[in-house]
């Protein structure tokens, strides 16, 4: 037993975390101590991230095989607490100019992680959707903070709505896989379901992959994104484009590999559709977009399906290109985002489009690194986001997939669009009203940082590669 | 732009402006030391690694083909950033074009060179994006911006289609480099129609192949040295070096053969007679630069060694007299502020030197001996009649679009410098002698050619084998024998005498033709960018309208087509009904709880609908009762009713429903009732044919009297097996009671605040 809270200790001590500073914080200063408690969370996210980082290489299971400990999990769990604690800081000076600040955010943060990192981790149905719904109870909340804003109300709601829909889709197929396989635990049901599996099982996994297909929210069960992203307040909007989409991806890997990975025929066309759905819609609907919140919303549909790409595959290649994807797509979002949260005039936040006119006279730096970025984005060689693309499609195509590695391509041709317009606007924009000048340095090292990343990672991509194969292997046996 | 009146130039332009001569001289006279050991027919080639794991390698290789292009670029290169620090050097923006200029040479010298394609497609992109910056340096003009934008979104998209041919071509011949890539067989492969289409929409764009040809002449709108420079001599024949570069791969294959032939012969010939059209000279060269890359494509497409000889000739032979022609109307630009092919006349007495720069060089243009050019045409010539297939269209267009020439030769070097002098905006006066010296050199270098052809050789012999794929005799001379190609050559002169003779009325012809002309693609990219901006629009209201409920029906209707699909697939279609032993009470339940839902389904009101539902769940617990199982049978009325009866609290709140609204909708919604329905129906009777795993079954009713003394398995499991489980629920709801107490108890009023 013992050795069992040992393996779930980072999740303790989070929850912990959690729970004594909601109740500490209500007894004593409140919404004063938002800006501490914060800064503690993010603390307290790196020095977990950095703990389970270096901790064992060995692979553990703990609770007769509900929660496992492995190189897969701990690859996801260190790319999902860097991820939340840079966008905690990120969003931080956005709050409080805002007067949004509320001490119960960093703690829904810090639930939703922990909903997250037992997702990555779970070995068994039950733990899997106690993940989950830990987490998507956090984010309906964190989605309708601003309370007396129409838009974050509806956009909460809205999110609340479908997620319980999905929800249900999700619990339905779990229902079915525990009638049919006899068990809960993913090493049973991988034990049931081998060869020609039953009727029973196979829609067991439809509706599974249903529902996590909202949760990554591809395509056709992304509608909630666009609304979602837009109505929530800028920070929250960052948070949800980052950390949980690792998560719902490496929830997603779990179940097709470790309780269904016998059966890969079975959801690689499953997943395969998704994922031409998702890159083309969300190539296509951002074209027209004018909010540049919506337009990540859909670059992040655009790019789940890639990642998915790398997850038909059905390969430990394949998991392991859709892992670095994660990887560099979470960095690109958190530089892109570290400049819109900073996008102000005349001491008002904006989100137009238009406000990047000519964005490069009054503010170059910003606009190199946004323009790196935008890149990297787009997926143009020689920035990263190119080789993220390079591995998945490389996947696919060992796999057989080459139809999905050909449409694959196509709709990045497509989607490198509307990243080039943003990039043209900057640029050769007509000239309008500038943006303020301040932005917070947390915001400028954010950006320029993950600028660089995206220039200097393609020569070893530091070292992830190594780590991510790892990892694919302890999934993909 | 051009300065007047006395002024004191920088040496060069300052140190931007010697440097920038100084790099691209260096880097020529660096290049030149590889001419024998390419002659020789050795490839040279660097390599660092990039990407290990994805085999991805920054890779260099120089052979006759690279070579050539290196030579042209950094030759070139030299010569016109020399003219530029006399043309431009005085004003503010000078740095800054010469920044431009020097990244545009450095990504195409990369472009060429890179033997990796990915690499090569980054130089590609450099090109694109500093020729849109260099055509927009008149950032003021509305004209120039427009013009920038077109060219970048028309090579960009040509750029980004020629990605995908990259990433697609790299995985099927395994490797992203163009010397191993070379060595495997493609042409059978699965995608090579894939392949080529893709890289011929890069080359076509980037080359201004017809139909993509209009952003060529508008790009004019950049200062006289770029256009010399990237839009005549270089930039765009980097669609002509890829489609040269893939042509032992791709190559071969009846698509290849006929797509670039028609569209190269067709932009040829076209483009010659567009040039007739025009009066700006600068124009007209614009079009005669359109007709030397289709001459390239079409020559190239056809493929045979022959054709590959004389493409590789008369590309050096074009960019030596097209960039010394555009420079030289640079300068009489600058000396008398007039383009005008009417305007100009008699300037040889006052500008001598130009007017000598521009006869040699219109001379190669023309095709006529000694010069370089003549040797061209008689190479094209030969290669043509000598083609097995295509023989006709081939030789018809290339003769056609070389008597053109002939008649836009005597356009561009008879009329302005002979004759009347005529009445300027400027006094004319020879130009400077940093201007001078690049026309004269690359005009000089034609004759030279031409008398030593020998010279040529060198660089025809590698280029054409790296082009064709193995090596091929290159003999080059000016008169050997009267042969067919001969003839055809003074029919050509003859027939260019008597076009240049009726040139202006063949102009006024032309205008009158284009007047009604409807097919315009300059106004047609225009309404194409237009009705793109219209469908995006379109497509978002369409797919992201923020309505909820059709959010819902598109996730049912995806989730019903996936079920019936996944039946299909396992013909899990036909369902046995079996009737037998269903009772009259069975029957009166089922059509109760039918006789609900469609209730439901047609109520125009919420609260019928929703007290229609209730009924369907006192029905659904009714099947519990008599299946027996009564604990569950009074949940589920217990559950129904507080649901009925929160549901119409809730929608006590909620306007009145449009009936016309739901008229529009029901039917789309009963389809995906209809579809979901059965989809779980047969679903549902299906997974009842499987069998069910009873293990857990078996276990409860076995032990559930000797261990826990209860013979209702599901109590036993809920107060004994899993008491602890029932306990921690219970807990669960107490807190949530309390919580939601807490909330709908509220605030006193006065306390608010």
């Amino acid at each position: 037993m013992s050795a069992d809270l040992n393996i779930i200790l980072p999740e303790i001590l989070l929850s912990l975390f959690a729970m004594g500073a909601l109740l500490g914080a209500v007894y004593t200063g409140k919404d004063k101590l938002a800006l501490p408690i914060l800064w503690a969370t993010a603390g307290l996210f790196v020095a977990m991230a950095f703990w389970i980082g270096v901790s064992g290489d060995t692979d553990r299971m703990a609770f007769g095989g509900m929660f496992t400990d492995d190189a897969f999990s701990r690859f996801a769990k260190v790319t999902i607490l860097l991820s939340a604690a840079a966008v905690l800081l990120l969003g931080q000076d956005y709050m409080t100019r805002n007067d949004m600040l509320k001490f119960e955010y960093p703690v829904l943060v810090t639930l939703a992680v922990v909903g997250m990192m037992t997702m990555v981790s779970a070995g068994d149905l039950m733990v899997l959707y106690m993940g989950l719904e830990l987490q998507s109870l956090a984010l309906y909340v964190v989605a309708s903070m601003r309370r007396d804003n129409l838009r974050s109300t509806e956009a909460g709601l809205k999110y609340f709505v479908l997620g319980a829909l999905s929800s249900g889709l999700l619990l339905y197929g779990a229902s079915l896989t525990y009638g049919y396989a006899g068990t809960t635990n993913f090493a049973g049901i991988i034990a049931a379901a081998e060869g020609d599996i039953s009727l029973g099982l196979l829609f067991g996994l439809v509706f599974m992959a249903s529902g996590l297909a909202f949760k990554v929210s591809a395509a056709p069960f992304h509608m909630w994104t666009p609304d979602v992203y837009e109505g929530s307040p800028t920070p929250v909007t960052a948070f949800f484009a980052t950390a949980p989409k690792v998560a719902a991806m490496g929830l997603f890997a779990r179940v097709v590999h470790d309780a269904f990975g016998g059966v890969v025929a079975d959801w690689q066309q499953i997943i395969a559709l998704l994922a031409v759905a998702s890159m083309f819609l969300g190539a296509i609907a951002a074209i027209g977009q004018t909010d540049i919140k919506r337009l990540m919303a859909y670059s992040s549909i655009a790019h789940m399906g890639f990642a998915l790409m790398g997850l038909a595959a059905g390969t430990a290649a394949g998991v392991q290109g859709m892992l670095i994807y994660m990887a560099i797509y979470v960095t690109m979002n958190i530089g892109t985002f570290a400049f819109i949260l900073s996008m102000r005039r005349d001491g008002r936040d904006v989100t137009d489009i238009a406000a990047l006119n000519m964005l490069s006279k009054s503010h170059p730096t910003h606009a190199l690194a946004l323009l790196v970025l935008l890149f990297s984005l787009a997926g143009i060689p020689p920035m990263l986001g190119f080789f993220g693309k390079l591995y998945v499609l490389q996947a696919a195509v060992d796999a057989g997939l080459f139809w999905l590695a050909v449409l694959g391509v196509v709709a990045s041709v497509i989607g490198a669009f509307y990243y080039l317009r943003l990039v043209y606007f900057m640029y050769f924009g007509t000239e309008g009203e500038p943006l303020d000048q301040a932005m917070p340095a947390i915001q400028w090292v954010a950006m320029v940082g993950c600028a660089a990343i995206m220039v200097l990672g393609i020569v070893n991509l530091f070292g992830i590669e190594g780590l991510a194969a790892a990892a694919a292997e302890t999934l993909v046996r | 732009m051009a300065d007047t009146g006395p002024q004191v130039p920088r040496l060069f332009g300052g140190p931007s402006g010697w440097i920038s001569v100084a790099v691209p001289l260096v880097l020529f006279i660096w290049f030149l030391q590889f001419i024998p050991a390419i002659a020789a027919g050795e490839t040279l080639r660097w390599s660092i690694e990039w990407v290990p794991s994805l085999d991805v390698a920054i890779s260099f290789w120089l052979d006759g083909l690279s070579l050539t292009f290196a030579l042209l670029i950094t030759g070139i290169g030299a010569l016109v950033t020399l003219y530029s620090a006399q043309y431009l050097g005085t004003q503010p923006q000078y740095p800054r074009f010469i920044l431009f200029l020097m990244a545009f040479m450095i990504g195409m010298l990369g472009l060429v060179l890179a033997d990796n394609l990915l690499a090569l497609f980054v130089f590609w992109e450099v090109t694109t994006i500093s020729s849109y910056l260099l055509i927009g340096y008149l950032a003021d003009e509305a004209k120039s911006r427009r013009s920038a934008l077109q060219a970048l979104l028309v090579t960009g998209t040509g750029g980004l289609a020629f990605l995908a041919g990259i990433v697609l071509i790299g995985f099927a011949a395994g490797s992203f480099e163009l010397s191993e890539i070379r060595d495997v067989e493609l042409r059978d492969h699965p995608w090579i129609v894939a392949i080529s289409i893709l890289f011929l929409a890069g080359a076509f764009t980037k080359s201004a192949q017809f139909p993509f040809h209009f952003w060529l002449p508008n790009a004019m709108a950049a200062p006289t040295p770029v256009s010399a420079y990237l839009h005549s001599a270089t930039m765009v024949k980097a669609g002509i070096y890829l489609m040269a570069r893939m042509n032992p791969t791709l190559g071969g294959t009846d698509l290849w053969f006929w797509s670039l032939t028609i569209a190269g012969g067709f932009t040829a010939v076209f483009a010659s007679i567009l040039a007739m059209r025009q009066s700006d000279i600068k124009q007209v060269l614009a079009y005669t630069t359109l007709m030397a890359l289709g001459t390239l494509t079409l020559f190239i497409g056809a493929g045979t060694s022959a054709a590959i000889k004389g493409a590789m000739l008369f590309l050096i032979v074009h960019s030596l007299y097209k960039a010394a022609l555009f420079l030289m109307i640079g300068i009489v630009d600058h000396r008398t502020g007039s383009r005008e092919a009417e305007v100009l006349s008699g300037l040889s007495r006052k500008m001598p030197l130009t007017a000598l720069a521009a006869v040699l060089a219109a001379l190669s243009m023309a095709g006529i001996p000694p010069l370089i050019g003549f040797i061209g045409k008689e190479f094209l010539y030969k290669a043509a009649l000598s083609m097995p297939t295509a023989q006709l269209w081939i030789t018809g267009t290339a003769f056609a679009a070389s008597a053109l020439m002939f008649a836009v030769g005597g356009i561009v070097a008879l009329r302005p410098f002979f004759g009347k002098l005529g009445d300027t905006p400027k006094a004319p006066r020879e130009g400077p002698i940093a201007m001078l010296v690049g026309p004269l050199i690359l005009a000089g270098l034609g004759l030279a050619l031409g008398v030593n052809s020998d010279w040529a050789e060198t660089l025809v012999r590698p280029a054409t084998a790296a082009v064709y794929g193995s090596p091929v005799a290159v003999d080059l001379y000016l008169y050997k024998e009267v042969n067919a190609a001969l003839i055809l050559s003074l029919v050509t002169f003859a027939t260019g005498i008597v076009l240049y003779l009726g040139h202006r009325r063949l102009r006024a012809r032309l205008a009158s033709i284009e007047s009604w002309n409807p097919i315009h693609f300059d106004r047609g990219w225009d309404r194409f960018l237009d009705g793109f901006a219209a469908f995006a629009k379109w497509q978002a209201q369409k797919l992201q309208h923020g309505v909820l409920r059709r959010y819902i029906f598109v996730i049912f209707a995806f989730l019903g087509v996936t079920a019936a699909y996944a039946m299909w697939l396992r013909d899990a279609w036909q369902v046995q009904f079996d009737f037998t032993g269903v009772a009259f009470r069975d029957w009166a339940v089922l059509i109760f709880i039918t006789a609900g839902a469609f209730v439901t389904a047609t109520a125009n009101s919420r609260m019928t609908a929703v007290a229609a539902l209730g009924v369907v769940g006192i029905g659904v617990a009714l099947i519990f009762i008599m299946f027996g199982a009564p604990d569950v049978a009074i949940t589920q009325l217990l559950v129904e009713t507080l649901v009925v009866v929160l549901v119409a609290l809730a929608m006590l709140k909620l306007p009145y429903l449009n009936p016309k609204k739901i008229a529009e909708i029901r039917g789309w919604d009963a389809l995906v009732a209809i579809l979901v329905g059965t989809t779980s129906a047969i679903v549902l009777l299906a997974s009842m044919a499987e069998p069910l795993d009873r293990r857990l079954t078996d276990y409860f009713e076995l032990t559930s009297w000797p261990e826990a003394y209860g013979r209702n398995v599901v109590n036993v499991i809920l107060v004994d097996f899993r008491a602890l489980d029932t306990f921690g629920e219970i807990a669960v709801v107490m807190i949530a009671a309390l919580g939601a107490f807490v909330l709908l108890r509220g605030t006193p009023k006065g306390e608010e605040k």
